[in-house]
């Protein structure tokens, strides 16, 4: 066991925690974004979105940090999977 | 303080709150160990660990040699940290409990048989992993993960996924949409 892998475990609890508290571990939560009748899946990625943005650019311009390999952009995989991956959060909801 | 922990132990947080504390968390992983919140990619090391164990020649390729690697990966430990998260979320609001097939809105749509969740949760996952393997990553991985380093990849991503989950919904939901 790593520090590294220490941190790991720490930040999936992190991560666990919210996603059962914004309630994104349910079924009808997720299905009900695709109808429009509840936009939590949204507030909750965007939300996200924007601290972390902040957060990563903010410490990037003071030298704290620096990027990881960002995810590569193949622009027909990134579509045809989130195509592919769209059906099945669909159906399961997860 | 009473407030905070009532506030604390409340089944269900505003998911703006619940986003700020993802979107910490997301720098945090940056930060400390230069990593991205993926999840999806967890089950692909742990499906080459696996596959290695049954049939080594299948499993010899690029993919799992190169681009998911087969071992207990930083995002493996991530994943096993989600699951306790998630348990301790709802011991936290005391509603835990062993479920088989819960969801209300699952069971006036395709009907109350357990045998049909389980299936229909293993057909999808299968689709969804599927298609999280093709565009090199999940919501979390991909969408969020990405997104917040400004990747194109994750805006092509979310399109994708919200044009085919609403195609999927209108099906299924036809015309309770």
């Amino acid at each position: 066991m790593t520090t590294n892998m220490i941190i790991a475990v720490v930040l999936g609890i992190m991560f666990g925690f919210t996603l059962n508290k914004g309630g994104l571990t349910r079924y009808n939560k997720i299905v009900n974004v695709f109808r429009f009748t509840d936009l939590t899946v949204l507030k909750y990625m965007l939300t996200a979105l924007v601290v972390a943005m902040i957060g990563l650019y903010g410490l990037r311009s003071l030298g704290l940090i620096t990027f990881p390999n960002v995810p590569a952009t193949y622009i027909a995989g990134n579509l045809i999977g989130g195509l592919i991956f769209g059906i099945g959060m669909a159906l399961t909801g997860y | 303080m009473s407030t905070f922990i009532k506030q604390f132990r409340k089944e269900l947080w505003s998911p703006y709150i619940a986003g700020i504390f993802l979107g910490i968390t997301g720098v945090l992983a940056v930060w400390l160990s230069d990593s991205l919140l993926g999840a999806s990619g967890a089950f692909e090391n742990l499906a080459g660990i696996i596959g290695n164990a049954i049939a080594p020649e299948t499993f010899n390729n690029m993919y799992f040699n190169f681009i998911m690697p087969s071992e207990i990966t930083w995002g493996v430990m991530l994943f096993v940290g989600t699951i306790i998260g998630g348990f301790l979320g709802a011991l936290s609001s005391g509603t835990f409990k062993f479920r088989v097939n819960g969801d209300s809105q699952w069971k006036a749509i395709f009907g109350p048989q357990t045998w049909k969740r389980w299936g229909l949760a293993f057909l999808g996952a299968i689709i969804l992993e599927y298609g999280a393997g093709i565009a090199g990553g999940c919501t979390s991985g991909l969408a969020i993960s990405g997104g917040m380093l400004l990747a194109p990849a994750a805006f092509i991503f979310i399109g994708g996924m919200f044009a085919s989950g609403i195609l999927t919904a209108l099906i299924v939901y036809r015309k309770r949409y």
